[in-house]
């Protein structure tokens, strides 16, 4: 990208940003797999976003259930471990509870945390990997070690650790997620701000003496977004692998409320009499985890310029 | 070895301390955040709930707990350095016995794993770049971005359900036949142990019970190693070297395999730690369905139980494993790739 380039984004940007929405838009669903990606996102966000406010609202009960093919909540012994049929589409578990329903129940809230975890990692990243690159010197060395070095452990470990420490409560988990999440965030906004920090129209801003804040946010924040936006499209998929893993050992539940990961993990106990229980949730978050991918995986191809169009 | 490589590779040790350092001062910090005073701390360090006050005072003692805190700091670095992770209540051990038992377990089908996805990785990767937009190339992609974007609990579900209790080729749970009288325990790995003994039947027992927990490994992280391969072996193919290879007349299928495969491997040395570290993590879900018990099962115990020193330990360990093996493969790439030296 050009020097003249950034500028005029810079000064077109308000007016244009609809259009570049729905062109970037445009070009992801002329790809037949992301097209397909885009579905399961919109899908999923969408159910998410309909049934989380019903479930914030009324909680286990009355509307919050109402849009479920059965109570996720009532016991029903008789048709304990179903296996799936016109009734019970996923079959029911151990205690006769229908298993799509407390799927459908257990899925805004992956919504939620991944949207959570990867929003404050952006911004968490955001903010010490622009300090990082735009300070330089000691600073930069000193905060690039510390995410070396939470990078190059297995992050699963570390959550896990870090969710013990704040007593494995659902608040703990987000927390420790966003502990582990920030730093590869900083890493794109250091590079970004690195390449950026000495062009035209960021070292006139320094001149006109535009307030730190605003040569923060709408100067480097701004113009480092893009290879993080394709980033975090793919990302919102991990941190639902890593909630569910830690939900599959037990961390983070909050019971009555259902998880995905850990309807698995009740289910692998009854594995070899009832596989529905544990594969179903399992295949949900496969199928999730997958649309985000496809998304990410396009929108780098789009980010980096690799598509013609 | 001239002095470059050889400044070359203290460099990289330091660094590798510096990172187990920030760790470890990390951890510390978070602790005392979360505990801030002696009597909280020591509780903490108990790993019980319902320790009594005369329990938690020795171990305040102990640890010097009411210390100033910069000396607690300087203690609890010199403690990991030393191999001190502290006292696992839960199992009345200390901790890093019972990770010196767990540990060989876990990285015995962990390693085993690895060693399968890099060639399953670098022949999948090889034959996708050799059929480059061919359906073979988009078939190796799907099926690498399923594996990956698969939570390990499905992966080994499945393989558990369909081969050990639909086909009953394998057994579903365990390490070993607990029939079997285990040999002494002389290498700390149980399969070298066997072999060392001579004992083929329990060895036999013990690969059998390792087979899937292996497989789940292998499938979970050789996509890491086909993409890398796959785009590497793009990059050689359109080289000059790689060209003049083809001109000569060399078969195709050898040029690909043996000359632009070779020199493909390379770049892996890190992706391999890479998988790796994600490897160990996925291990813990992994031993929880095969009933394995390494660090897996350690550390689920530990989360069960609230055991702060056992999960804090386990995880500084692997921390350790993990950064030695980040180590390994840098000194490794630079001796490979002078390139990296110059740096």
């Amino acid at each position: 990208m050009t020097e003249g380039n950034v500028t005029a984004s810079i000064t077109e940007r308000k007016p244009k940003r609809q259009s570049r929405v729905l062109s970037y838009l445009k070009i992801m669903v002329k790809d037949p797999s992301a097209a397909l990606g885009l579905v399961i996102v919109v899908a999923f966000l969408g159910w998410s976003v309909i049934q989380g406010i019903l479930e914030f609202l009324f909680g286990t009960s009355g509307p919050a259930i109402a849009l479920l093919p059965h109570n996720p909540f009532q016991y029903n012994l008789v048709v304990g471990l179903h296996p799936p049929d016109s009734t019970y589409l996923l079959g029911t578990n151990a205690n006769g509870e229908d298993i799509l329903s407390r799927m459908l129940y257990a899925m805004p809230r992956d919504a939620y945390i991944s949207i959570i975890v990867v929003l404050s990692g952006v911004l968490l990243g955001g903010l010490f990997g622009i300090i990082a690159g735009y300070r330089g010197g000691y600073i930069d060395e000193v905060i690039m070690r510390i995410t070396d070095a939470f990078l190059s452990l297995p992050a699963l470990i570390l959550v896990i650790a870090l969710s013990v420490l704040f007593h494995e409560t659902l608040g703990g988990v987000i927390l420790a997620l966003v502990i582990v999440w920030w730093p590869i965030y900083a890493r794109f906004f250091r590079a970004q701000t690195l390449r950026i920090k000495n062009l035209d129209f960021v070292q006139a801003a320094k001149l006109s003496n535009v307030s730190f804040l605003k040569l923060f946010f709408s100067y480097l924040f701004i113009n480092s977004i893009d290879p993080v936006v394709a980033y975090a499209a793919l990302d919102f998929g991990n941190v639902i692998l890593t909630y569910s893993t830690l939900a599959f050992l037990g961390i983070g539940l909050e019971p009555p409320i259902p998880e995905l990961g850990s309807m698995a993990s009740n289910g692998v106990g009854t594995l070899p009499t009832g596989w529905w229980y544990a594969v179903f949730p399992g295949l949900a978050i496969l199928i999730i985890v997958i649309g985000f991918v496809l998304v990410g995986d396009r929108m780098q191809d789009i980010v980096s310029n690799r598509i013609n169009y | 070895m001239d002095s470059r490589t050889i400044a070359f590779i203290i460099r990289r040790v330091i660094y590798a301390i510096f990172t187990l350092l920030i760790l470890i001062v990390f951890i510390f910090t978070l602790i005392h955040i979360i505990a801030p005073n002696p009597l909280a701390l020591a509780r903490l360090y108990a790993g019980n709930p319902h320790a009594s006050q005369s329990e938690l005072i020795g171990i305040e003692k102990k640890y010097g707990l009411n210390l100033p805190i910069y000396d607690q700091v300087i203690n609890y670095i010199k403690d990991v350095f030393t191999g001190n992770l502290g006292y696992d209540y839960l199992h009345d051990q200390p901790v890093l016995k019972l990770i010196s038992e767990y540990l060989p377990i876990t990285l015995e089908f962990v390693l085993t794993g690895i060693v399968l996805s890099v060639i399953i990785g670098l022949f999948t990767g090889a034959y996708a770049a050799a059929r480059r937009r061919k359906p073979a190339d988009y078939t190796i992609k799907g099926i690498y971005l399923a594996t990956w974007s698969m939570p390990t609990f499905l992966l080994a579900a499945v393989l558990q359900l369909y081969i050990a209790y639909d086909l009953k080729l394998l057994p579903a749970t365990g390490m070993v036949d607990p029939t079997l009288k285990p040999p002494p325990n002389v290498l700390a790995f149980p399969l070298l142990n066997a072999i060392y003994a001579h004992d083929w039947i329990y060895a036999s027992s013990v690969i059998h019970h390792m087979i899937l927990p292996t497989l789940s490994v292998a499938l979970l992280s050789f996509g890491v190693i086909t993409r890398l391969t796959r785009s590497t072996m793009l990059d050689i193919m359109d080289m000059d070297y790689f060209r003049l290879t083809i001109m000569k007349g060399i078969p195709r299928r050898h040029a690909v395999y043996h000359v632009a495969l070779r020199n493909a491997a390379i770049p892996l040395v890190t992706y391999i730690v890479l998988a790796f570290a994600y490897a160990m993590g996925g291990a813990v879900v992994i031993e929880d369905i095969f009933s394995y018990h390494g660090m897996g099962y350690y550390i689920v115990q530990a989360v069960y139980n609230l055991d702060y020193p056992g999960i804090l330990g386990t995880t500084i360990i692997i921390a350790v494993a993990v950064i030695v093996a980040n180590l390994v493969a840098d000194i490794l790439y630079g001796i490979l790739d002078p390139r990296v030296r110059l740096e």
